[in-house]
């Protein structure tokens, strides 16, 4: 199981519930797979940098689930078979918050550690890490 | 005696570790588009300052971006 974020585009001359309706189609194919879908945002519409099927502007609508690439993957043919969604895109995150708490974690140690003598010289420029 | 420099040239430092910006997101329009000058192209480190691992992220976030139209890969 993994953290994805799921972004697409639906038409935006679709109706606001017809989008909540792909929203729930979407939510049944994850939980029924055994995935789990944290959050569902819908961004509001927006201007497209580029034109896409014609279309100037969409409506995002962002996904945040917690599975596997099976569910990935079928959730993803169901889009590109939905009519209004217009463009998708599936991004990975666990690595990155994983990344995030790392560093997180060591800026913290950093600064109990500073706390710890800090009646002592000034403390020594920061370094990020990135692994 | 050696030739002056005559202009003082500031040094470059990179935003994301001054600012200490630990996620590049592709979502975040506002921050990605500071690199993306009028061409839409993505701005070289050499002009930007930033460093190259977060370089490295700040391309992977933009073209993240571009794929879901939330930045241009070219203007007209």
């Amino acid at each position: 199981m993994r953290n994805y974020e799921i972004m697409f585009i639906v038409n935006p001359n679709v109706a606001e519930d017809e989008i909540d309706k792909i929203n729930a189609q979407i939510e049944s194919i994850v939980t029924t797979g055994g995935g789990n879908v944290a959050k569902v945002e819908k961004m509001g519409k927006r201007r497209l940098a580029y034109p896409v099927e014609k279309f100037r502007d969409g409506f995002y609508v962002l996904l945040t689930i917690t599975a596997g690439g099976d569910i990935i993957k079928e959730t993803e043919r169901r889009l590109r078979v939905m009519d209004p969604v217009i463009k998708y895109l599936t991004v990975r995150m666990d690595e990155d918050i994983r990344r995030q708490d790392k560093i997180k974690a060591h800026r913290a140690k950093r600064a109990a550690r500073r706390s710890a003598n800090s009646a002592g010289r000034p403390a020594a420029p920061e370094q990020s890490i990135e692994d | 005696m050696a030739i002056q420099k005559q202009y003082y040239r500031r040094k470059k430092v990179c935003k994301f570790c001054v600012e200490r910006i630990d996620s590049i997101n592709y979502k975040d329009v506002k921050l990605l588009s500071q690199f993306v000058p009028e061409r839409a192209k993505i701005m070289p480190r050499r002009i930007s300052g930033v460093c190259s691992p977060h370089q490295r992220r700040l391309t992977d976030a933009i073209m993240k971006a571009r794929n879901i139209a939330l930045l241009p890969f070219a203007t007209e």
